[in-house]
């Protein structure tokens, strides 16, 4: 009996610590499937051409990534959750807030919230238009179909998906 | 400009990131990551294809208006009308750089026109060329004739052969005359049939009247942008 006791004591610590380097293993997981890259891809900043390349694979890892890091993260949590002391609930708390928020963030595309994309676009005759004759534009004609593109509103949309004469385009700017 | 349709499948692009400012779109098909500038998949699925160039000019409105009566105009997006900025050059110009190639010619923020024959590129600073319009260069062995537009904005490049053969432009002097908004007196005359060409590359009058010179793909862009992409591109010097 006196011996037994420390023993399942032990135990429960050896499992206790091997639960919480799983839940750290898979919370640096999520959390960097999501940082890295949008580290990495910020505007004003120099990309490495190395850096980039791993910015790229792992963003186009995280929404799978990030949801199966954050499962695993809050299955560990819960198993640590009886044990643990106030102040690791606290540390679990705020991590798995961390984890769910790179979980979110890794399906969202936040550069389309600075930019946001032209869903339906709209044109106008070219009468009906009331650009000032000096404006810039972009213009291109397939077939019989002439458009043209103020450069004013494609700097901010960047990228529009049109259809030209037929053809489909991606108009960039 | 790009088709977006690669092997037959018809991509939806739309923006994901930036690369030394030049931006990144991915293909909601495939979630293939493309560079703006060269339209070459960098990472992803489709990594290694590229997508083909359409052809498309920067002019002013008022130059496109009076070259095509039929013509359509995107419609500003209520929404984002705010963020729509008309003096966007000027201010462009303003931000910082993060890559720069000092010991070269120009400075980053220069304005160039670059354009690639057989794989060689060229870049005109464009300074020098609204000084000197119309430009007669030879890239790869073809020669070429650039043009600013009547309104001083607008720029096109084009193959400076009539019927195959090399031609020699020049501006006609009653252009400095004055001319209206929309340019009519503006013209080039050429060496090898004494024939009028406007701004669209078309003989208006002369013995080559109704031919129109083939156009050739050219980029209005950033020194330190163009430079990025084409590291052995040479430098138009007048």
């Amino acid at each position: 009996m006196s011996t037994s006791l420390p023993s399942t004591l032990q135990r429960q610590q050896r499992t206790s610590r091997w639960i919480s380097t799983a839940f750290s293993l898979c919370a640096f997981t999520a959390i960097a499937l999501f940082f890295i890259p949008a580290f990495v891809i910020r505007p004003f900043r120099y990309q490495a051409p190395r850096a980039l390349f791993v910015a790229m694979a792992l963003r186009q890892r995280a929404p799978l990534g990030t949801l199966i890091a954050a499962l695993a993260c809050f299955a560990f949590a819960f198993a640590l959750w009886k044990t643990a002391s106030r102040w690791r609930r606290s540390i679990l708390v705020l991590t798995l807030f961390v984890v769910a928020f790179s979980a979110v963030m890794a399906r969202l595309n936040y550069f389309e919230w600075m930019f946001h994309p032209i869903a339906g676009p709209q044109f106008l005759a070219q009468s009906d238009s009331k650009l000032d004759a000096k404006e810039m534009i972009m213009a291109v004609r397939l077939g019989d179909d002439a458009r043209a593109y103020p450069i004013s509103q494609m700097a901010y949309h960047h990228v529009l998906n049109d259809v030209v004469g037929g053809v489909p385009i991606a108009v960039t700017y | 400009m790009w088709t977006r349709t690669i092997k037959g499948r018809e991509l939806h692009f739309y923006l994901a990131g930036i690369n030394n400012q030049n931006f990144l779109m991915r293909d909601k098909e495939t979630g293939t990551w493309w560079q703006q500038i060269t339209g070459k998949a960098i990472y992803g699925p489709l990594r290694g294809a590229a997508l083909e160039l359409v052809l498309s000019d920067e002019l002013t409105f008022g130059e496109w208006r009076s070259e095509s009566s039929s013509g359509q105009v995107l419609a500003p997006v209520a929404k984002y009308t705010k963020e729509y900025d008309s003096n966007w050059e000027p201010d462009v110009a303003k931000l910082p750089v993060v890559i720069s190639f000092p010991g070269t010619e120009l400075k980053s923020r220069d304005v160039v026109i670059g354009l690639t024959i057989d794989g060689a590129a060229r870049a005109y600073p464009w300074e020098v060329f609204a000084k000197q319009s119309p430009v007669l260069d030879r890239v790869s062995r073809t020669p070429l004739l650039l043009v600013l537009g009547p309104d001083g904005k607008s720029f096109r490049v084009f193959l400076a052969r009539i019927d195959g053969r090399e031609a020699e432009f020049f501006l006609q002097d009653d252009s400095k005359s004055d001319a209206p908004a929309g340019g009519k007196n503006w013209s080039l005359l050429d060496t090898t049939t004494a024939s009028q060409w406007n701004f669209q590359g078309c003989a208006t009058s002369g013995p080559a009247q109704g031919k129109c010179l083939a156009r050739i793909p050219a980029l209005k862009d950033y020194w330190f942008d163009w430079r990025n992409y084409h590291p052995d591109t040479t430098v138009y010097r007048r």
